[in-house]
Order: structure tokens, then sequence, then C-alpha cells
């Protein structure tokens, strides 16, 4: 466990020193400029639109950085032959591929969690600034705490794109990673429609090959509350419980999917 | 060669693997997600294909589109009667921000209102309104007002009482309806139009919060204080008939003491009258104009 | 007493070719033993197998056969990490780290409390002469200072027994000499160490027992002094103020005469051709002593040797590593 948090923080320090903050300086800009411009703009929907830009950047921030760092992950540290000190030191294979995948979850967390804090600032703003007449006409209120529902799966759902990013970064380069896991991102949205595939096609034999599909493929359009929690519709606290641990339970057989390929590979 | 330490590692990868599966089949059962995909996939429109391109960012897409719904019909608003303003891209826009966010509450309101709004306020499609309604009905069935729009688009624009009668009494009966909708129906039924039905219905409108919905209330009990005057005036005209060979003018009027100037509606522009007929109107330039169509009785 | 390195039989076959057809052995059936206090050179050409081996040893590659231990436990074991320590090949560390951080990131690995950590670093780091460059990011390092700070980290656990993959690499002659300072130290303290090298005289300088490898193979073990005796080739004298008749009339007898400059001249002496004889005749003659030095085939030309004695074989692999060795 202790070669796992070691491990684990010097991949956050990575991060830092890497300047991956510097997103989140961006975030709260592109947040505040935005609250600014579509309140002039639109009848009365400014608070839905706030909500909605600071969640899908939430998503598309963390994305960036589950992905790009994710994929080098591994293989960057093979490359660069790092790994070679590393592991002549007391720590295993396996132990190695969890403090990484730690250390970006880390990295991922803090990251959400002062996206989350900026974007309540924001709504707070904006709620003392509307009058209490207009601000009954939003179908949720202002500052929301259900919108921590949406963070909460979105930062799951991260946790799943970062384990498909490393489980690549075992044996392959950088780009490839790069492309599969984006690759996966984008199946594992239109998995809705494997799902279905049995309403729309007469073979029987495609309508099983696809829902087979649909469950090995990652479930990542499950994790996307924002449209319910924005518009203040109710997400279960079971619906919520089931899919994260679907995440989690999908995030750990890819690890050790990923610790199998790596244990066994010759490092020349 | 796979040592036993791989093996654990590989049938622990699988026992994590068939659980995820499990938790995803039995969250499915119990959380079934939107049927909506489904219609999607037969129907083609670009909204459905919007729909995959934008992945997880679709209420993020349907706020440009509900963007760029409000500055077309603006645009083509302020532009004046004059350019050829036709609004022909409000329903597909509004159609698209409602298949990329099927809750988007305001844009299908905003659609009942100024899709039916007659050239030159709106693009003047009662059936452009109630389309985009129905399609309200179907993701938010349990909300009376989209029922009540579409009763009122019947009423006031395609004058059309029965089904009209019909939607108030289906608006009535969903949850947390206004207790005015039965009798409403019930008089619909009766006596079909009449203004002080008309002036109920607005008036209920104009306590909207939004704005603009309170607005275009407003505007249109004017038109019904127009109408009004418009009655007055027309009967007091037709007591004075001008002699024989002459036209109709409000100049006659005065002369002979009906009026004491001529005549303004409620927004400050003189009524018109048609030399010919006698019949009084608002004028093209009143900010009132177009006023709504007076339809038949029933009785 | 019981071996502090075994290696039994060990085998590393690559599979090579687009297709992975074909295999190339980089180690064959290597068997040595490495006694517990004792200073080993593993020595060989480029591309011989030596860095292979170590590899094996430290598991970051796994054998096609045989096998190897450590403190009596099987390569791999995570728990005799704790007491050894590994300098790789020609190392590279974290750039975004200082080399402070470094030896702190590892010595966490080693479970050491926050303050041993601090007075093993900075002892370490005095050690190999690394002074305020030490809150530098390693990406600021040259490569001497570097090897520096891998030496450091491979001894921060007070390693019973050290592995070091030619470590002399990147530095300057002060460096190497600190080096070999170094590893008699720890030969003092009783540790292990076993270093490879491509450079004889480093071995010669450190080392009792050596294993020599060529081609993969075990080419000799056993003392230096047996493998390595017979291998003077001859003499070479340099003086200086050699007047032209001395040197003339020296001239014939010597296999050969070089001038390095108009001062100082080089003579070729065989090796029946005792050097103080004809030192003390120059001397005489007014000439002073610069060096003397014997003359002995490289490494090279021993492996060379050895490898065509050892059949016509094993030439295939030698040239063929070479060529995968880059």
């Amino acid at each position: 466990m202790r070669a796992i948090r070691t491990v684990a923080v010097n991949v956050f320090r990575e991060s830092v020193r890497d300047r991956v903050p510097y997103n989140l300086v961006l975030f709260a800009v592109m947040l505040i400029a935005s609250s600014y411009l579509i309140g002039q703009l639109t009848a009365g929907q400014d608070v839905k639109i706030i909500k909605d830009l600071g969640l899908a950047a939430t998503s598309v921030f963390g994305l960036f950085i589950a992905i790009f760092i994710g994929i080098g992950l591994v293989s960057k540290e093979v490359e660069r032959r790092s790994i070679y000190a590393l592991l002549s030191k007391p720590v295993s294979r396996a132990q190695f591929i969890a403090g990484k995948y730690a250390g970006l979850v880390l990295t991922l967390c803090v990251n959400v969690s002062v996206m989350a804090i900026a974007l309540y600032a924001i709504l707070a703003y904006m709620v003392w600034a509307t009058h209490p007449a207009s601000r009954a006409v939003w179908d949720a209120p202002g500052l929301d705490p259900a919108l921590l529902k949406a963070i909460f799966l979105i930062f799951i759902e991260l946790m799943l794109v970062t384990a498909i990013a490393l489980f690549f970064s075992t044996f392959s380069s950088p780009i490839l990673s790069a492309a599969l896991t984006f690759g996966f991102y984008i199946a594992g949205h239109f998995n809705a429609d494997l799902k279905n595939f049995d309403r729309v096609v007469d073979s029987k034999v495609a309508a099983t090959l696809a829902r087979g599909v649909y469950h090995v493929l990652p479930d990542l359009s499950a994790f996307d509350v924002k449209t319910e929690v924005v518009h203040g519709l109710p997400v279960a606290a079971a619906y919520i419980a089931t899919t994260t641990a679907y995440g989690l339970a999908y995030v750990a057989g890819l690890l050790l999917i990923a610790t199998f390929i790596f244990s066994r590979r010759d490092f020349k | 060669m796979i040592q036993r330490r791989d093996a654990v590692v590989l049938v622990g990868a699988a026992i994590a693997m068939a659980s995820a599966i499990t938790l995803q089949a039995a969250r499915d059962r119990a959380y079934p997600r939107d049927q909506r995909a489904d219609e999607q996939l037969l129907y083609v429109s670009s909204g459905a294909a919007l729909n995959r391109i934008t992945l997880a960012f679709d209420a993020v897409a349907a706020d440009v589109y509900w963007i760029r719904a409000i500055q077309h019909y603006g645009g083509d608003r302020l532009a004046g009667p004059k350019a050829a303003a036709k609004y022909h891209l409000l329903y597909p826009l509004l159609d698209i921000t409602t298949t990329l966010d099927p809750y988007f509450n305001i844009a299908y309101r905003f659609g009942a209102i100024f899709l039916s709004e007659a050239y030159p306020g709106g693009p003047g499609r009662p059936d452009q309104a109630v389309a985009l309604l129905r399609k309200a009905i179907v993701a938010m069935p349990h909300k009376w007002q989209y029922y009540h729009d579409i009763g009122f688009v019947y009423y006031w624009r395609l004058h059309d009482y029965q089904t009209a009668a019909l939607w108030f009494q289906r608006a009535a009966e969903k949850p947390n309806a206004p207790n005015w909708l039965p009798p409403l129906a019930a008089s619909m039924l009766a006596r079909g139009q009449d203004r002080t039905a008309a002036r109920f219905l607005w008036q209920q409108i104009a306590k909207s919060e939004e704005a603009w919905l309170r607005q275009s209330a407003q505007r249109a009990l004017v038109q019904l204080d127009a109408l009004d005057q418009i009655d007055q005036l027309e009967s007091l005209v037709n007591r004075f008939p001008p002699p024989a060979g002459e036209r109709y003018s409000w100049p006659l009027l005065i002369a002979k003491r009906v009026l004491k100037g001529i005549p303004v509606d409620p927004a400050g522009a003189p009524y018109e009258i048609d030399p010919a007929t006698g019949r009084v109107q608002v004028s093209q330039t009143s900010p009132l104009y177009p006023m709504p169509e007076e339809p038949r009785r029933l009785q | 007493m019981a071996a502090a390195i075994r290696i039994e039989a060990l085998t590393k076959d690559y599979t090579v070719g687009f297709w992975r057809s074909r295999s190339y052995r980089a180690l064959d059936r290597l068997s040595i033993d490495i006694e517990p206090g004792e200073v080993f050179g593993f020595l060989g050409p480029n591309g011989a197998g030596k860095t292979t081996t170590l590899k094996l040893l430290m598991q970051l590659i796994y054998p096609t056969s045989g096998r190897a231990e450590i403190l009596g436990r099987p390569v791999g074991d995570i728990a005799v990490r704790q007491r050894i320590g590994y300098l790789p090949e020609n190392p590279s560390f974290y750039d975004y780290l200082t080399a402070e951080e470094l030896l702190g990131y590892f010595a966490q690995l080693f479970g050491y409390s926050s303050l041993e950590r601090k007075a093993r670093v900075a002892a370490l780091l005095d050690r190999v002469g690394i002074g305020s460059e030490r809150k530098l990011q390693l990406r600021k390092f040259s490569k001497g200072m570097i090897q520096r700070v891998g030496i450091a980290q491979a001894l921060l656990n007070d390693p019973e027994v050290v592995f070091l993959d030619e470590p002399m690499s990147g530095l300057d002659p002060l460096g190497r000499r600190d080096v070999r300072a170094l590893i008699l130290e720890l030969r003092d303290q009783g540790r292990t160490v076993f270093f490879s090298s491509h450079i004889l005289a480093d071995a010669e300088a450190l080392c009792r027992r050596v294993a020599v490898v060529a081609g993969g193979r075990l080419a000799a073990s056993g003392t230096l002094t047996d493998i390595l005796a017979f291998q003077v080739r001859g003499w070479e004298l340099v003086m200086s103020n050699v007047s032209r008749e001395v040197l003339a009339r020296v001239t014939p007898s010597v296999r050969r005469v070089t001038e390095i400059s108009a001062d100082r001249h080089a003579l070729e002496l065989s090796l029946d051709q005792a050097p103080d004889r004809i030192l003390a005749d120059l001397t005489a003659a007014g000439a002073s002593l610069v060096s003397l030095n014997p003359i002995r085939d490289t490494l090279e030309d021993f492996f060379m040797k050895r490898v065509a004695e050892m059949g016509a074989g094993a030439r295939a692999p030698l040239a063929e590593e070479a060529r995968a060795s880059h």
C-alpha cells in the first residue's frame, strides 16, 4: 500500500509540474466570460446555459486530462527507461500499475472539485444578481445540490476513461493509445443504439451480437445525467449507486487485465 | 507460460467484468432510459443526426440552437414589415432545440405563441405550433401547460372550438391544472368565440413569470380592447350614414358632432374607416397591426 | 558460505523479424556464482550479453530457461529488493524532479521515515559529489551528474549486494577515479559488488575474480591473473631527451620506435626483452623515463581469440549482436 501511495503522489506531482492545473484557470475564465455574455442574450435561460456549460466543460477538460496523461502513464516510463531503476526497488509491477492509476485519479479528483467550486461560485453570483420573480421560472434552483450528482457521475466516468487509457498504455504507443481510448469513448456513448438494435433490425443474430457488444463496451452514456439535473428532474440514488458500482467493477477488470499484460512484459 | 499468479489475476479480471455487466443489466431493468432513441432511429431528421454528433453535450447544443432561434425571430421581427422576413427557420430551429433537449420547456412555449402568430409578427403557422407542442407532450406528458397551449392555438388561431374545448378538457385532467379550465372548456363548446373567454385566457397568460409571454398577452388584451372600440365605432357609423352619394369618413361624423376628433386606438394610432363600406379597422401603421381575426359566433 | 548471487544456466532468446519467426539467443546457459563480500567484474565487449544478464537479475526481462538467485531468494522476490541496489546502464530518471526529490521518492519506496530519508539523501549526495545542484531539476544535469545520481540511488538502502551496469560510463577521469574509490569502499564495508564493464583496466584495479562473456556465452571465469596473465605482449617504454645517437644505437634491438614529439620517443619492446636493461642503458646516456607500461591484447583481441577457440559457430551471434545492440 505504501508503494502504491508513493507512486501515486509522484504521478500527481508530475501532473502539477506539467502545468495541468492551468486548465482550471482557463475553465474559470471561460465560465465567467460566458455567464456575462449569455446573460445579455437569451430569454431568461442564462442559469440553465451556465449549468450546461459548466458541466460540459468539466467533462471535456477532465476527458482531455484523463486521455492525454493516461496514455503516457506507463509508456512514458518505459520509453525513457526510468522504469529500470524504479522496478529494482521494493515495488511490484502490480503496485506500479495501481499507483499510476491512483495518481491520475487523484489529479482528476482535484481538478473536478475545483471546477465544481468555481461553478457553484458563478451560480451563487447569478442567484444573488437575479430578481426572485425571475428565479421562480428556473426549472431547478440556481445553487442546486443535485448538480453534485451529475458532477459525481462525471468523475466516475473519468475514472473509467482513465482506466481504459492506462490499459492501452501498458502495451501500445501513446498515439495508438490515444486513438483507441478516444474510440472507446465515442463507442461508449453511442451504445444506446446497440441496445435497441433489435427494434430496428430483423436479423436475430445481428441483434444478439449488438446486444453483446453493448454489454462489453463501457456504458458511458449512463453516466450522463446532466440534462436531468439541469432541468430539475429526479435522479434516483439507487441509479447513481448501481451505475457507480458498474463503473468501479469495470475499472477493476481493466486494471487487472493491465496488470496481467504488464507483468509479462520484457523491458528491452 | 502462464504462472499461477497470472492466472489468478486473469480470473479476477473476468469476475470484475462479469459483475460490471450484471450491474449494468440490473440497472437498465430498474431504470430504463429514454425510449426516445427509438423514435429518432426511425425518424431521420437533422435533429437526430445532431444528437449523434453531440454525444453527451446535447444540452449545450440545445442551448446553442435556442439562442439561434431567438435571434432568428428577433432579427426578422426587427427587420420590419417591409423586409421579406419570413421566419422560415423558426420551426426547424425550435424543432432541433427540442430534439436535442426534449425537456426544454421554454422552447415549446415560445414556439406555441410565436409560430402561430400571424405575419408579420410571426410565420403564421399554427400547424407547426401544434406539432411542436405534441412533441412536448411526448416528452413531458404530465404538464398541463402544453395541452392548454394546443387548445389555445386551436381556439385563437384556428377557430376550431370543438377541438380547443377537447384540449382544454385534457389539460384539466393533468396534475396541478388550474380550476378555470373545465368551465372554460364548457363555455367554449356552448358559445364558441367570444371576447370574454378570449380575454380570460389572455389574462391568465398575462400572469406568467416569463416577460415576453406577459408582453404578448398584454398586447393581445389591448387588441381585444381595440376590437371593442371598433364595435362601438361601427355602430355609431351605422347610425349616422353619410348622405346619398357621399363616402364614409371621419370628418363627416365630426361635423355631425358624433365624434370629437379622429378616433385613435389604444396604441395611439388613428382608426381607419373604409370609405365605401364604413367598416372601421386598425391602421397598418399601428403597433397593434395585424389584429386577430374576428371569427363568427356560434349564434 | 552461500553464494550472494547464483546464476544457473540462464538463457534468454528473443524472437525477431516481422513475423517473430527468427529466434536470436542473447544469453546462452550462463552459470556463475558470486561470493559474498567480493567485487566481481563482469566483462565483455559491447553486445556480449552483460546488460541482458543484469536485466534478468533485476527481472526487467524474463529468462527463456535457467534460474538465478540473489541472497538465496529467487530473482524477482520483492523482499530481497530491500537489500540490493541497482545502477542501470546509461540511467535516465524523471526530468521534472530534482536530485533530492528523486532520491526522496526512492527512499519512500524503501519505507524510511521522513527524518531518515532526509539524512540518507543528504549523505549520499555528498558522497557522490553533488552539491547545491541537488536542488536543480534533473533535466539540467549533465550525463556525468546523472551517473552520479544513479550511483547514489543504488546505495540508498545500504544494500548488501550492489549491481552496477557500466558504472564508469559518462564520467571524466576524475569521476572514474572517484567511482573506483567508492567501489573499494563498498568492498571494505563487506558488501558484494557485481559490476559490468568493457574496460579491462577498471576490472584490473578492482576485482579479484571476473567472468568474461562474448556472443552471449561465458568465455572464461576465474581470477583475473589466471585469465589474463599470458596476455602481455610486450612493453612500451616512453623516454624523453633521447639524443639522436642513442636512438640510432637502440633502434635495431627494439621492435619499434615511434616519435611522439621532438623530445619524446616511444619504444616498443618484445616480451623476452627485459625492459630494465634498456632503461638503465638509456638513463645512463642521459635520457629520462616518462612511462613504462605493459602492452597487452585488448579485451576485444582476447575475446576474438577466445571465441575463435570456442568454435566457429559462435561468430555469427557476435556479428548479429553488434548490430542488435546499437
